[in-house]
């Protein structure tokens, strides 16, 4: 694991992935934080963060598209596979890395924090909590996209299946705020991943939220797993 | 040693690889030939644990492949077709990784790379991008990555095909010094490459083993072959025939008339094989409806082995 995690790291840094993930994020997250709060003179970097979290649905897909997919195209998947390492060690690794980039981003984020601290009050509480859905929310993401990359045949396919899904998750919100049926508004509640922010929005940490994103991610990762070893077995 | 038994893999309905069974001996170089599409890639993408058979099984030095697949896979070092490289990697941080995924203990590894670099004649790329290297540098740091953590076992698809001319001659040099004290398996389209390089030639056709013989001994007066076409039953014939003292192998062919077999028989020189042969299948009441004395060369035996 921890080799195909260095590997997949530093490509990320020896291409041009990384640098475009974080350089959008800085760019558009500037402007969020100069409409949200250096022009509006607010301190709240509770929807700053919420604001930022409509970016990962944007982004992720630039960091996970190459992850299997590209493999897949540069035949370094024969590689990972006929090697000792275990599948599950693969995707691990392979995921670690995409969550390290978006940790070094989430890093860099706290820049805005400390110009909002510069002239507002913070409240570390509040901050430690918008910075846990913030976080759970991107590794989320890069979960669910990461499984799409693993199914996709070209790097292409992979970024384009997965901005959809990413877009159709956003949706889903769309479509709760345009229905009114109490059990389908409940379901859409419960699967929504921006809707599962909203108590770390208001500053509450939120285990069943935490518990939401923990079990995303470990079933996005687990259908990685099984899904690469089907392949194997495919008779089609 | 290599022990594939029974192996099958289907694609939907078409059967890739039909009821293979192989047995390659420490330090046998093992050349696999046949036309495109006669199941090559196939056979060595599960060899390597690339894909699983749908049926039948495969070991490495006793390590089931489905069941131990570490221990298997920590036996083989694998160049596909084409060379699975990280263009955006220097040669030698390439190698370190491969080194790691391979488990090479890290306190070796430079040592080991060093030692590789030096085997392949890669040293002076080391330091450069595998995104700039020509396709001869290339081919060579696939092999140098299937070299990494000195596996007994090496499966090569059709390392030089790509290459020009001194390139290939280069390179078949390079996987002849490797192969003392390895077991290689060498797959290629060029006949004569094959006969360089390897101790053994198994010919593929259509997914099945159509040929298997030690290069020396084709065209060597101690054997000579056999091709005969026999009306029956395959079962009792094969059987019959293997039980024959003057028959060294009997490998089935495909054969274009119905209800006919088509055999190959390796004989023993000085001996009877047709007169016990005769009498075989006279007391089998099947009748024979060809025989004749087959071919020398590998060039011969493959076009004979593939012809549809």
């Amino acid at each position: 694991m921890k080799a195909v995690y260095l590997r997949e790291l530093q490509s990320y840094f020896y291409t041009a992935g990384a640098y475009v993930y974080m350089g959008v994020f800085l760019l558009l997250g500037s402007i969020f934080c100069a409409v949200n709060n250096v022009a509006a003179r607010s301190g709240d970097v509770l929807s700053l963060l919420w604001m930022m979290g409509y970016l990962w649905m944007l982004l992720t897909p630039i960091l996970t598209m190459r992850s299997f997919a590209g493999d897949r195209r540069q035949h370094t998947d024969q590689l990972l596979y006929t090697s000792p390492a275990p599948l599950t060690g693969i995707v691990l690794g392979k995921y670690l890395a995409a969550c390290t980039v978006l940790m070094i981003t989430v890093l860099l984020s706290l820049v805005y924090v400390l110009i909002i601290a510069l002239w507002g009050r913070v409240y570390p509480g509040e901050l430690l909590a918008g910075y846990t859905g913030f976080i759970l929310q991107g590794c989320a993401f890069i979960a669910i996209d990461l499984y799409l990359s693993v199914r996709a045949r070209s790097t292409m396919t992979a970024a384009v299946t997965a901005f959809g899904v990413n877009l159709g998750l956003w949706l889903i919100d769309v479509l709760n705020a345009a229905v009114t049926m109490a059990p389908l508004n409940a379901v859409l509640e419960f699967i929504s991943p921006y809707q599962r922010c909203t108590p770390f929005r208001l500053g509450q940490m939120s285990y069943a939220s935490v518990a939401y994103f923990a079990a995303v991610i470990f079933a996005m990762l687990f259908l990685c797993v099984r899904h690469l070893d089907m392949r194997r077995w495919r008779s089609v | 040693m290599i022990v594939i038994s029974s192996v099958s893999k289907r694609y939907g309905s078409k059967e890739a690889v039909h009821d293979i069974s192989l047995r390659v001996q420490p330090g046998e170089v093992l050349g696999l030939l046949g036309p495109n599409g006669a199941g090559k890639t196939t056979l060595l993408n599960m060899l390597t644990g690339f894909m699983a058979p749908t049926q039948g099984s495969i070991s490495l030095d006793g390590h089931d492949l489905t069941l131990e697949p570490r221990q298997a896979k920590q036996l083989l070092g694998y160049l596909p077709e084409q060379a699975p490289l990280y263009d955006e990697m220097t040669v030698r941080d390439f190698l370190r990784f491969v080194c790691a995924l391979r488990l090479v203990v890290k306190a070796d590894a430079e040592a080991h790379i060093d030692e590789i670099l030096q085997l392949t004649h890669t040293k002076e790329v080391e330091g450069r991008r595998i995104g700039n290297l020509s396709k001869g540098w290339r081919q060579r740091v696939g092999l140098a990555q299937a070299l990494c953590g000195d596996p007994p076992i090496l499966v090569l698809d059709e390392p030089t095909s790509g290459l020009d001319p001194r390139q290939t001659v280069e390179f078949r040099e390079l996987v002849r010094s490797l192969s003392h004290g390895r077991t290689v398996i060498f797959s290629s389209h060029v006949l004569s490459e094959v006969q360089e390089v390897c101790t053994r030639a198994v010919i593929l056709h259509r997914g099945r083993v159509v040929f298997d013989e030690k290069l020396q001994d084709i065209g060597k007066s101690s054997t000579y072959r056999l091709s005969a076409r026999v009306l029956g039953s395959e079962k009792q014939l094969m059987s019959g025939v293997r039980s024959l003292p003057s028959v060294i192998s009997a490998v089935r062919v495909p054969c274009d008339d119905k209800g006919q077999i088509a055999l190959n028989l390796t004989c023993k020189a000085g001996g009877t094989a047709e007169q016990e042969l005769f009498t075989l299948l006279t007391a089998l009441e099947m009748p024979l409806m060809r025989l004749e004395a087959a071919e020398s060369t590998l060039e011969e035996v493959f076009l004979r082995c593939t012809q549809s």
